[in-house]
């Protein structure tokens, strides 16, 4: 469902001059999968899940979403997203229920089916309590269930996700990791980047390792960890990478 | 561009808006309570001080009060508004000393056979020294003017008569001046004034915390990247959060006008019952209708800038601080309006800011020129279109939406 072909992106920096965030990365990413972009700080994740998801545009290179060129058409590109991240925060002064109807009419939803599915979504994530109380009130794992049905609306066939355990605790993180994977198990196509190797080998079907905009290997992590004769991803990145 | 999403936008952001307690204090409060409290204050303050120094006694020193006419002396002795301390030895410096430091309110100096001089017809002077800067010295003068005026009125009189003269003689022809303004135009000239510079700079201020909070805030909150990979256009966040600054800003301009008008006229009528005449601005539906239509699209420039300076920000804080920079650009032309002399014609009229604060100064005074009307609100409108065409093209920006 998502093929990247030779992507790249440079980015003009006052200070570094150009700088090659992405340097021609490919891979593919199918239904029913998660695939892990695993590397470290600066590697070129972000910029990476940017252009997926077109908040972004190649500075070469494509990548076909659903069929769909992100160059070419990235409007109908975001209406098949779901996209989440470390960093995506609340409109504090709405409610959950304001905020994710907001987003369900952001992608064309008509009335009825906003509400169907926030009833199917909000019970599902146990959200009924709080819907409509003032997302500034929230505990944080209550926080993180409101950007979970925020970024599922719309019933997107592929979910893109950046870092999406940075910094949260030990419980919220838990509620994502099983999010992840029941968008797996309901079928859609999942990629998901992380600079943590045990969370990249639990969670991920197949990995890519990013490291300077390059990608140094892909597959799964068994075949990665037997093609290399180590035992463990963090010998098989340092391995693999060189350094 | 499609209506019904923009519609979206606008109202979610006005929503959010309208529950942010710091834009309803710089759309609500301050027009309507606070600036009309502060001016209030202020003239109670002025009017209660002069009061005061109008009901105190004014102290006067006088040197040579025994070369003084008879009935000049008595009319001033008598006088209740005064105090009256003749001092026949000290020194004229040391006088005058006492004027500066303020102990007496005024002295006057009468010279040696001043009544003599009077008598015989030959001409002399009475000098007074006063504190220009004192309130109560310059009552203390006026008091003696009028006591001396008379004095000397009663004088020209009696000598008049004495030489059989008539008094038509030293008259050869009285200067009547008639004022053709209208009241509401000398108070538009002078209240009305101050008007456009308050309801501009309220203008940008309603303006001002929406658009920090639309822009900036989704950059700081973490939101903007959720709107970007929504189906939504670029455009359409732009002209619907363009709207809700747009509204916010209108709204404040057209309260602090309404709230403006009563409290500048409650503080004319405090300070002008000494003086006579009472001015007040007063306008109809008609005057605030133009307003609207000139203050409209003034907001819209606004808007335009502070969403596009908002959205460069990275943070809320860093968005404030080029906000408060911005802000001299604001005050700087709304302050026309206050310099007298200052003319519309065709070059004002197509300066920014400027022009809107000439014409609604010339709508409170009622003496609108339509051609220079026309002209502003054409130029306004291109200007602010122009702008926002520009957030928009900023808003597609990479290196502003994603700035390091
Ligand atoms: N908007 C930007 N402007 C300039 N440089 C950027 C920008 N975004 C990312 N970079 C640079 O590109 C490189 C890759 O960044 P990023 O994709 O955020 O990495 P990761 O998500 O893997 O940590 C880094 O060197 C980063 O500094
Ligand atoms: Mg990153």
């Amino acid at each position: 469902m998502i093929q990247a072909k030779d992507l790249s992106k440079t980015f003009k920096d006052k200070k570094r001059g150009t700088v090659k965030a992405v340097d021609g990365i490919s891979f593919e990413c199918k239904a029913g999968e998660i695939f892990g972009l695993l590397g470290p700080n600066g590697a070129g994740k972000t910029t990476t899940l940017r252009m997926l998801s077109t908040s972004l545009k190649p500075t070469s290179g494509t990548a076909m979403i659903n069929g769909v060129d992100v160059a070419e058409e990235p409007e109908k590109v975001r209406g098949q997203i779901g996209f989440l991240s470390g960093n995506t925060g609340l409109y504090g002064r709405l409610t959950a229920r304001e905020m994710v109807t907001y987003f369900g009419k952001l992608y064309g939803m008509s009335a009825s089916d906003i509400k169907l599915r926030i009833d199917k979504l909000f019970s599902m994530l146990d959200m009924q309590e709080f819907a409509d109380g003032r997302n500034e009130k929230l505990s944080s794992g209550m926080k993180q269930k409101v950007s979970i049905a925020r970024s599922v609306i719309h019933d997107p066939p592929i979910m893109v996700f950046d870092e999406p355990t940075t910094g949260l605790d030990v419980m919220s993180s838990r509620t994502i990791v099983q999010f992840i994977r029941k968008c797996r198990d309901d079928g859609k196509c999942v990629i998901f980047s992380t600079h943590i190797m045990s969370e990249a080998t639990r969670l991920c079907d197949r990995i890519a390792i990013i490291h300077k905009g390059k990608i140094f290997a892909d597959g799964a992590v068994d075949e990665i960890l037997s093609r290399t004769g180590v035992d463990n991803l963090e010998d098989a990145f340092i391995k693999i990478v060189g350094e | 561009m499609r209506i019904r999403t923009v519609e979206t936008i606008f109202k979610k952001e006005m929503t959010d808006t309208l529950r942010d307690r710091r834009t309803l204090i710089f759309m609500l409060a301050v027009p309507i309570a606070a600036i009309p409290l502060l001016l209030i204050v202020i003239s109670n303050l002025m009017t209660g001080q002069i009061e005061k120094e109008m009901e105190r006694t004014s102290m006067v020193l006088v040197q040579g009060m025994e070369f003084l006419p008879d009935d000049l002396r008595g009319d001033l002795n008598g006088a209740e508004s005064f105090t009256i301390e003749p001092d026949a030895n000290s020194d004229l410096n040391d006088m005058i000393e006492r004027v500066k430091s303020g102990e007496v309110d005024a002295l006057m100096v009468v010279p040696r056979s001043f009544d003599k001089a009077i008598a015989l017809e030959s001409p002399t002077e009475i000098e007074i020294f006063y504190d220009e800067a004192e309130i109560r010295s310059g009552f203390a003068v006026d008091r003696l003017d009028s006591i001396l005026a008379s004095f000397r009125k009663a004088t020209i009189s009696a000598r008049l008569q004495q030489h059989e003269i008539s008094e038509d003689v030293i008259k050869p022809f009285d200067i009547t001046s008639r004022n053709v303004a209208s009241m509401k135009k000398v108070a538009g000239e002078t209240l009305g004034a101050m008007l456009p510079y308050l309801i501009i700079i309220m203008c940008f201020m309603g303006a001002m915390y929406p658009a920090i909070d639309l822009a900036a805030g989704e950059k700081e909150r973490g939101t903007l990247e959720t709107l970007l990979v929504s189906p939504a256009s670029r455009g359409e966040f732009v002209v619907g959060k363009y709207l809700v600054i747009l509204s916010t800003g209108t709204v404040a301009a057209l309260l602090s006008m309404v709230s403006l008008t009563f409290s500048l006229n409650y503080m004319a009528s405090g300070i002008m019952k000494f003086t006579g005449e009472i001015l007040s601005i007063d306008f109809d539906l008609a005057t605030v209708i133009l307003v609207f239509m000139i203050v409209l699209p003034l907001a819209g420039i606004f808007s335009a800038i502070l969403l596009s300076v908002s959205i460069f920000a990275r943070s809320f804080k860093e968005a404030q601080s080029y906000i408060t920079a911005l802000n001299m650009f604001i005050i700087l032309p709304a302050f026309v309006s206050l310099l007298p002399g200052v003319e519309l014609d065709y070059k004002i009229a197509l300066i920014p800011v400027v022009n809107v604060s000439m014409i609604i100064k010339e709508a409170v005074s009622g003496s609108v020129q339509w051609n220079y009307v026309i002209a502003t609100f054409v130029s306004t409108n291109v200007l602010a279109a122009a702008l926002l065409y520009l957030a928009k093209k900023w808003f597609e920006r990479e290196s502003v939406l994603f700035r390091m």
